[in-house]
């Protein structure tokens, strides 16, 4: 990417009062592109942390600033939460001195794909694609939240490469369920990807209890309640206790998607493409 | 204009903010340390140091017993840590990281860039969840302002809003509300962490004071 020394960059998050790791792969993102000194500023701000959505664009010295939704999925937030918050009032906003330009959110971007294969691969590198069922799982019906749009969005694209068995989305909260996958996969190997931002309860404990590769109990210590404080080793080792023999088959968990380095490029990607989209618009 | 300030500020003396306070060091660095802590060296041997801004980020995370501070305002970041810092932009990322925006909200408040946001319009702006905080008295509104932005345990936040343009929050002492005053209560010369509007954890606390009055 062109170097931009006019230009800001902020990402937005969810962010969480419960959950600290939350905002962790936002701000590593962040971290990761100040590292390529392309933009001017970085900034991270958040819905349920500071820097709030109200506040960060004061932060901003840069006369041109790229607002990218670090969200897996279109919906509540990225088009009336943030627009609203920051007092957006189309892809590209005059406020006071200001040039601002509303990208999209990374869970859309096609490259998405990219990661899910390479997470996949990643994570059982020796299991026989042609043998192995690749499933996506997301949550599903929730504030509006096309998170099952985005998910079956990328098992289209992945679809259409021919590597996997079989490659399938499945939902926390909508049909076809994560705890049905004995009956969904048809396949002896199994390699499951959160599609989320960050890890937390959901990778952490609700999907291993769905798979079936972690009983409530072991998953929840302490009764359930969240995590506020740092996230014990052991949560995390549900992703590295790869393969799980269950179900008659052998199955493979990675952590969320949203992890990955690799979405510091579609960050970039979701930039560019704003400009290339607008620009188009304007020579038109 | 901001890290400008900064240098400036720097160059003149030490800059306190909140619980932490940086320092331009003899040898030209810097040095950003919970303010309750000296900064002699010989005091720092079971200090741990750090010398990436980032790892304030992880500071401002936890408090002292490994508890997640959802709030950055609040008054309990953990003492036993230095950051040595090269430059003064690292020392604004680490400040950032710590209490995020205050020194650019104190450099818009001081040239009358800032415009206060009262508790009636963040409201009124809510949707989905949130909808139902409109319902909440302004009785009920400054009692809650009362029990969660209170300086000593709650939020170190200097508040420039009021519950609706005639009604000041009644709840709170006029100290909590001058962005001279040191927060902590003690009389140093501070950088005011200000509050433009109520943040999203008064207005979630604000949906469960009208969902249990309602219950």
């Amino acid at each position: 990417m062109v170097s931009r020394p006019h230009s800001a960059l902020i990402l937005v998050g969810h962010g969480s009062t419960l959950n600290p790791d939350s905002s962790t792969p936002t701000f590593e993102q962040a971290d990761r592109i100040r590292e390529r000194k392309i933009f001017a500023e970085i900034q991270c701000t958040f819905w349920k942390e500071e820097p709030s959505l109200r506040e960060v664009l004061r932060m901003i010295e840069a006369p041109e600033v790229y607002i990218v939704p670090n969200f897996i999925s279109e919906g509540y937030f990225t088009e009336r939460i943030i627009p609203r918050e920051l007092e957006l009032t189309g892809p590209v906003t005059q406020h006071a001195n200001k040039t601002i330009k509303y990208c999209k959110p990374v869970g859309s971007d096609t490259r998405m794909a990219d990661l899910l294969l390479q997470r996949a691969s990643e994570a059982a590198p020796r299991v026989p694609p042609s043998k192995t069922a690749l499933m996506i799982v997301s949550h599903g019906t929730d504030l509006n939240e096309n998170s099952a749009v985005a998910a079956k969005k990328q098992v289209s694209l992945i679809r259409r490469r021919n590597i996997y068995g079989q490659v399938l989305a499945a939902y926390m909260e909508e049909e076809p369920r994560i705890e049905d996958w004995p009956r969904l996969t048809s396949q002896p190997y199994v390699i499951v990807v959160p599609f989320f931002i960050a890890d937390g309860l959901h990778s952490y404990q609700d999907i291993p209890v769905l798979l079936g590769i972690e009983t409530e109990s072991a998953a929840a210590p302490g009764g359930g309640a969240p995590p506020t404080r740092h996230v014990p080793s052991s949560q995390r080792e549900v992703f590295r206790r790869n393969p799980y023999r269950v179900a008659a088959r052998e199955l493979y968990y990675t952590c969320s998607i949203g992890t990955s380095p690799l979405v510091a490029d579609i960050i970039l990607d979701s930039v560019d493409r704003f400009d290339q989209k607008h620009r188009a618009k304007t020579i038109k | 204009m901001i890290a400008e300030t900064l240098e400036r500020l720097l160059t003149e003396g030490e800059v306190v903010i909140g619980e932490i306070v940086a320092i331009r060091t003899p040898g030209g660095s810097f040095e950003v340390r919970h303010r309750s802590e000296s900064s002699d060296p010989a005091r720092t041997l079971d200090i741990r140091i750090f010398t990436r801004p980032a790892a304030a980020r992880d500071l401002a995370r936890y408090d002292r017993l490994g508890r997640y501070r959802s709030l950055k305002g609040a008054p309990n970041l953990p003492t036993g840590w230095r950051l040595r810092l090269g430059s003064v932009e690292e020392v604004l990322r680490a400040l950032d990281a710590f209490y995020p925006g205050a020194l650019a909200t104190w450099i818009a408040f001081q040239q009358g860039n800032l415009a206060p946001v009262n508790l009636r319009d963040t409201l009124q702006r809510q949707s989905g969840m949130y909808r139902v905080t409109q319902k909440i008295t302004n009785a009920q509104a400054d009692e809650l302002v009362g029990k969660c932005c209170r300086s000593d345990g709650g939020c170190l936040r200097t508040i420039l809003w009021r519950l609706d343009p005639q009604t000041p929050i009644s709840s709170l002492p006029l100290s909590k509300f001058d962005p001279r005053v040191d927060q902590l209560g003690q009389t140093k010369k501070c950088v005011p962490y200000l509050c433009v509007e109520a943040c999203n954890l008064l207005v979630a606390n604000a949906r469960r004071v009208v969902k249990q009055a309602s219950s």
